[in-house]
């Protein structure tokens, strides 16, 4: 087998309730970015396939083409209205494999087709899950919530994959992976089996993407692309899994309807409770809503029961696991400024931050730096803003 | 009808709650200073096959893959959900294993357990790297059902069926609650949000009976501890550890810090006068016209 057996990138699109997600045409435009250079580069003429699921779905084909996918692979049945774990994850592996599908999508390289040589997923609830499974099914790597990709021809050594000798492995996916505290990238490889005595390769090399990290690009409604729809083989004994209902719950936290963000970091660690009260008079001051850093979700730091499920979960966190909001006032209490927090605050109007450290990233990132203990700064402002509030109200 | 025969997925994770953990002065986790626990997402999962134990009554089995000393986490997992028997798979050949890899160990050691899994648990994702596949993963290799994101859940005992309430958490949307419906074997990835309902009188005099068992039995641990190496596993060397892994990490960077893309005017907090002037630039951006 030679990497020429691997083609294209399988893109998984996700949709809810008769709407594409954004992030399946973040998928796309990335995917775009990458190929337009992958085949300049390589000479070849690689395509982005689009795969979508459902029914009554025929209608986003056209969408999907115009955000960049050369194809379009649309299984449309009734049996697929609801996301079933087992279901979906034999349908797209159906595909990927599927010789028929790859003849339309690329006639001359029909007979050598064996896999995909990418896949992409979405890193949320849904594709999370779909990528790890489908993964298994097709015996590869994955590596999840991704938010760069690099492709290019890489010579490895490693111990046991290459048993030390630096091998070339060409084309590979670099898949950066934030970690957990936003300040350190792993680059996950997914290499081709090199030991002849396994039988297994290695592909494709699949990621799921972080929402809301890449651009989409421009929709052009006069983009062309092959559809193809697939009818997909269900097992009846699959059928038994049944989504008994589906419910879209409203979020108690709304960051678009207010003016204003007035969000915590690690910073209340000396006395939670206490600190988060303080954020709330201040937040309240402003009109604003809370907001969080990714860290403070994971409840780690000692609160009562009632600020921990109220102020520390996840529907508030600011940044690239969380949302991504333009306030017209930012404060930033007591958080530092890794980059995973930043990207989701960056479009703000105007950032004040709070914390004692002026070495923080977070200084880089505000148009006000106030350096001091949010335990003092805070009933400052508060008194602050009474105080002024009253004067126009005087006046 | 048959008692439920459950098993809890659980990882050693650096423990990140505030005066265990060290930082290094970059912002970096330093692994050396810091404690190991058991995860806080495995500490969920264990609540919720405690929650099936003390409504249905059941017998539990905590397994997981890790270094000799990942027996702590196996005993706070005991702790948690009174379990009957755990299941340590540790040999330095599985180290270094992929979320591929890590599964096919996993499903390998659940399937040695006794009798057939009803229901197997792992948390939603390790707080220290892995993203939530190993779950799953572990699900698909063993054939079972795969049921992820779930708060909620209740079991059927005469059909056989679990009935399961899942958050799904999607960018640009608002969120989802599914209730799904699936005949018994199925593999549940529990949510941080999970809840635990007890609502009976007997259901809490049995959580409280449980919960001093597990005390005792957690205090004792080792008796339920049983400790496998590869070759008691019986694993297929090729696909556990590096060797079974298709993905590698290649490398670890700092990530460049971002250009400065705003000039901070620096203010010093406990000054009245610099206090006052913040404030009337806030109240000055709340109040500015914005054209978008």
């Amino acid at each position: 087998m030679t990497e020429e057996n691997y083609r294209h990138v399988y893109v998984v699109i996700e949709h809810i309730d008769g709407k594409l997600l954004p992030v399946s045409l973040e998928m796309l435009g990335e995917a775009r970015r990458l190929f337009d250079d992958f085949n300049a580069r390589y000479s070849s003429n690689e395509k982005i396939v689009a795969v979508i699921l459902g029914n009554n779905i025929k209608d986003f084909s056209k969408e999907l083409i115009e955000y960049g996918a050369d194809a379009v692979v649309c299984a449309d049945h009734p049996e697929l209205k609801d996301l079933r774990n087992t279901i979906h994850t034999k349908v797209i592996s159906q595909i990927a494999l599927d010789k028929e599908i790859a003849s339309r999508i690329e006639p001359d390289y029909a007979k050598e087709f064996k896999k995909p040589r990418y896949i992409f997923f979405a890193a949320d609830s849904i594709g999370r899950h779909l990528s790890s499974t489908v993964l298994v099914e097709l015996e590869s790597g994955l590596a999840s919530d991704i938010n760069k990709l690099v492709i290019h021809d890489m010579t490895v050594t490693h111990q046991i994959k290459t048993e030390g000798k630096p091998t070339l492995f060409k084309k590979t996916l670099e898949m950066y992976r934030p970690d957990f505290s936003g300040f350190l990238w792993t680059t996950i490889l997914c290499l081709n089996n090199t030991t002849p005595s396994i039988k297994r390769e290695y592909y494709p090399q699949g990621c799921s993407i972080i929402p809301g990290v890449f651009e989409p690009i421009k929709p052009d409604p006069k983009r062309s692309g092959e559809i193809i729809f697939y009818e997909p083989k269900i097992d009846e004994n699959d059928l038994k899994v049944k989504v008994l209902s589906h419910k879209i719950v409203k979020s108690e936290v709304d960051f678009e309807i207010r003016k204003a963000v007035v969000s915590f970091g690690r910073g209340i660690k000396d006395a939670p409770d206490e600190n988060i009260k303080l954020v709330v008079e201040l937040a309240k001051q402003l009109d604003a809503e809370i907001g969080i850093s990714l860290p403070i979700s994971k409840k780690l730091l000692p609160a009562s029961q009632a600020i921990s499920s109220t102020y520390m979960i996840p529907a508030r966190v600011i940044g690239t696991s969380g949302s991504k909001i333009s306030p017209m006032l930012y404060v930033a209490i007591g958080i530092s400024g890794a980059m995973q927090h930043i990207a989701g605050m960056q479009d703000s109007e105007f950032v004040v931050a709070i914390n004692p450290d002026e070495n923080s990233p977070i200084k880089n990132e505000c148009d006000i730096f106030i350096n001091g203990r949010m335990e003092d700064v805070i009933p400052l402002l508060v008194e602050e803003l009474k105080k002024q509030q009253q004067v126009v109200q005087a006046g | 009808m048959e008692p439920l025969n459950l098993a809890v997925i659980v990882k050693l994770e650096p423990d990140f709650s505030e005066g265990n953990v060290s930082y290094k002065p970059d912002g970096t986790l330093n692994r050396n200073e810091t404690k190991s626990t058991l995860g806080p997402h495995s500490g969920i999962a264990a609540k919720a096959a405690f929650y099936a134990k003390v409504k249905y009554g059941a017998k539990i089995s905590v397994c997981s893959m890790g270094p000799p000393w990942a027996d702590i986490a196996l005993q706070q997992a005991q702790q948690t959900c009174d379990a009957d028997v755990l299941h340590l798979y540790s040999d330095r050949i599985f180290a270094g294993a992929d979320t591929l890899a890590t599964a096919e160990t996993l499903k390998t050691g659940i399937e040695k357990m006794q009798g057939k899994m009803d229901i197997v648990f792992s948390g939603h994702r390790a707080s220290d790297g892995e993203t939530g596949q190993t779950g799953p993963q572990t699900a698909w290799k063993l054939g079972f059902t795969f049921i992820g994101n779930v708060i909620s859940y209740d079991v059927n005992l005469e059909k056989r069926t679990v009935v399961a309430k899942c958050l799904l958490t999607l960018n640009g949307v608002p969120n989802v609650i599914e209730e799904i419906e699936a005949p018994l074997p199925v593999f549940l990835t529990i949510d941080p949000s999970y809840k635990s309902n007890f609502t009976t009188v007997s259901q809490r005099i049995a959580f409280e009976k449980y919960q001093k068992e597990a005390y005792e039995r957690a205090r004792n641990f080792k008796q339920s501890l049983k400790v496998f190496n590869i070759d008691e596993l019986g694993v297929d060397k090729t696909l556990v550890g590096l060797a079974g892994s298709p993905t590698i990490v290649y490398q670890v960077e700092r990530i460049p810090k971002g250009k400065a893309t705003r000039q901070a005017e620096v203010f010093d907090g406990s000054n009245s006068e610099h206090i006052r002037k913040v404030v009337a630039k806030m109240r000055e951006a709340l109040s500015a016209m914005v054209i978008k």
